[in-house]
């Protein structure tokens, strides 16, 4: 299948070095970081000038306050600088760019509720209908918005990488918040969704791919027992995952956690064969990387 | 008057003048002003997603005289979120007739496509739902709205501070677009039906999940900018054949209504599924709103084609925040 998988990715690649989100999208960061990172786990000296192409345009994709665009003809800052700084992690030629980056995503912090909200909610609201503290910030999708569980974790992963290389007393000031956000948005048995664990007293259900990218993201607290829990949550989630992106984020996951993925690897050769997970760049990725040995790209 | 009552107090002296000023501006540009004289709406029974669904869908889109010959035709059903134990989505098997009765009135193609408004998984959503097997089946095309290519559109009404949305591209290249939406309550916004369903047009990629960038833009002027900007004509079927009442659009319970509604002016179709829930439309914000420009949502200018309203409206239950829109103005 790591062959196959590989094969697909390649023959999806665009002219101008980057992959859309499916074959004939245009080129975004996202896709391309992804890619790219899969291809460089693969270590075959025929896939260099396809690397090379991606490394390319990520490069000059850049904005100049560090950040990387959504996709080809976006222009402003993205949730996706976090899948570029992870591609270009390892690149020596790309460390200055890396940091920038990093620089640039401990300055973003999603937005907090005003006081006038607040008040307005309260009084329309007789019975909060989340349970969240609004006050943890973490990271956003989109800029002046509220902060989100994805997003939190794809900026956690990237700057812990960093964190060597990044300001101090900025990475303590954002990544602990950060980590106690995600924390906060947990479902009540572990695991997590979108970000909210429950709506007007009733309880919502966490996802796989989601929960898994949280405890990769919080790996370095394994022992605490909200990522027991959530480990566990995950293990029973992965008895029905039926698909490339959440068996893909499990296997890495287990992988980082110590647990065995050989049953979840088996789930994704066979989902594999049966949708090529509908052609998502993301999903083919993913599956490269948890095959393979792509699994030191998340390790903090 | 304790520190809450005396809160409610402060806080309506100093919104009012804010809130007239509101009232007293046309938040609409005159591309914007689709409101026909008068409006049809279908009701037709369907007691379960049978085989003879096809022939009601069939004929529900034949008495709203759409004309599909020769066009791209975009199913979109709501598609939001999947619990095995709920009745969150538009049912497949609404889609795969719905489908099928466009193809059998000559449509050049006929593409499903959604932006899942919570989830980010489309393998897993179409599999578990059981879209995936009606698509391979009809070998029918899915497009990840979340993730298609995007087009900055200008906004043709200002109910939010957005003057221009990224828009999929996929929507430009089509001819009809179709919203399939499930009859639900919903606990922000009262109601979700063909109107909120266009949400899900609206790019994750570009937004988030959820679409956090128009809650906070707020989603009854969300509703409204969205529904007045896109660049198709549409139709709406809403699968009432099982609904959702209480804490929808994700954990209320299901409601059999038995009944598909059928349309071009989504807003009286909206209004019209509203009434069949015993939910008064003019209270429901964006709707009453929607009712000066796009559509229709009075009782009188709606002409019932199928059968009638009475005959199906059943009680849906709504949570105590919007128990308001119980009371029925006739």
């Amino acid at each position: 299948m790591l062959q196959d998988a590989t094969a697909l990715l390649l023959a999806n690649q665009n002219a101008d070095g980057g992959w859309g989100a499916v074959p004939g999208n245009r080129s975004t960061t996202e896709s391309t970081a992804l890619a790219l990172v899969a291809l460089q786990t693969r270590e075959q000296a025929a896939l260099g000038p396809a690397i090379e192409k991606a490394k390319t345009w990520l490069i000059e994709r850049q904005n100049a306050d560090g950040s990387w665009p959504l996709a080809d003809g976006l222009k402003g800052p993205s949730w996706s600088t976090a899948f570029a700084m992870l591609a270009l992690s390892e690149s020596m030629e790309s460390t200055e760019r890396v940091i920038r980056a990093g620089r640039w995503a401990l300055a973003q912090e999603g937005s907090k509720i005003g006081l006038l909200a607040k008040l307005v909610l309260a009084l329309r609201f007789q019975k909060r209908a989340v349970h969240l503290n609004e006050d943890l910030i973490g990271w956003s999708w989109t800029p002046n918005t509220f902060s989100w569980v994805e997003p939190t974790s794809y900026f956690l992963i990237a700057l812990k990488k960093l964190k060597r290389q990044l300001p101090p007393k900025a990475f303590q000031e954002r990544v602990p918040q950060g980590e106690l956000m995600i924390y906060d948005r947990m479902c009540e048995n572990g695991g997590w969704n979108y970000g909210n664990s429950s709506v007007y007293g009733e309880r919502l259900w966490p996802y796989p791919d989601v929960t898994a990218v949280a405890l990769i993201a919080l790996q370095d607290h394994r022992e605490r027992k909200e990522n027991q829990m959530s480990l566990q949550a995950l293990g029973e989630m992965a008895k029905n995952t039926g698909s490339g992106l959440a068996l893909g984020w499990t296997s890495l996951c287990y992988e980082l956690y110590g647990k065995d993925s050989a049953a979840l690897k088996s789930l994704l050769e066979r989902r594999f064969g049966k949708t090529k997970f509908l052609g998502e760049t993301k999903a083919i990725a993913l599956s490269i990387l948890a095959m393979g040995n792509g699994v030191r790209y998340f390790r903090i | 008057m304790d520190r809450r009552d005396f809160l409610k107090v402060a806080a309506a002296v100093s919104l009012s003048p804010l809130l007239s000023a509101c009232e007293q501006e046309v938040r609409w540009t005159k591309a914007a002003y689709i409101k026909p004289r008068r409006s049809q709406v279908a009701i037709l029974a369907a007691k379960n997603y049978g085989k003879s669904l096809r022939d009601t869908i069939l004929r529900g889109i034949q008495m709203c005289r759409v004309e599909v010959r020769g066009k791209r035709i975009l199913l979109k059903p709501n598609l939001v979120e999947f619990d095995p134990k709920g009745v969150i989505n538009t049912h497949p098997a609404v889609v795969e007739a719905a489908a099928d009765s466009f193809k059998t009135l000559g449509a050049r193609e006929v593409i499903v496509a959604e932006g899942p408004g919570h989830r980010r998984d489309n393998e897993y959503l179409l599999s578990a739902s059981g879209l995936y097997d009606v698509l391979q089946e009809h070998h029918i095309r899915y497009v990840d709205l979340n993730s298609d290519n995007v087009r900055l559109t200008p906004l043709k009404s200002a109910f939010t501070r957005f003057n221009q949305l990224y828009l999929p591209d996929t929507l430009f290249n089509a001819d009809l677009l179709v919203s399939m939406p499930k009859l639900k309550t919903h606990h922000w916004a009262g109601v979700t039906l063909s109107l909120k369903n266009m949400f899900g047009v609206v790019p994750g990629s570009v937004y988030g999940w959820p679409k956090n960038a128009l809650h906070w833009a707020g989603i009854d002027g969300s509703i409204l900018d969205i529904n007045s900007s896109l660049p198709l004509p549409r139709f709406a079927i809403i699968d009432g054949v099982i609904g959702m009442e209480g804490n929808g659009p994700l954990q209320g319970q299901e409601k059999k209504s038995g009944v598909l509604l059928f349309g071009t002016d989504l807003v009286a179709v909206d209004a019209t599924a509203a009434r069949l829930m015993k939910i008064e439309p003019r209270k429901v914000k964006y709707l009453e709103t929607a009712g000066e420009f796009l559509g229709n949502v009075a009782y009188e200018e709606i002409e019932q084609i199928g059968e009638k309203l009475e005959r199906h409206a059943q009680d849906f239950r709504v949570i105590d925040e919007f128990s308001y829109l119980k009371k029925l103005l006739g």
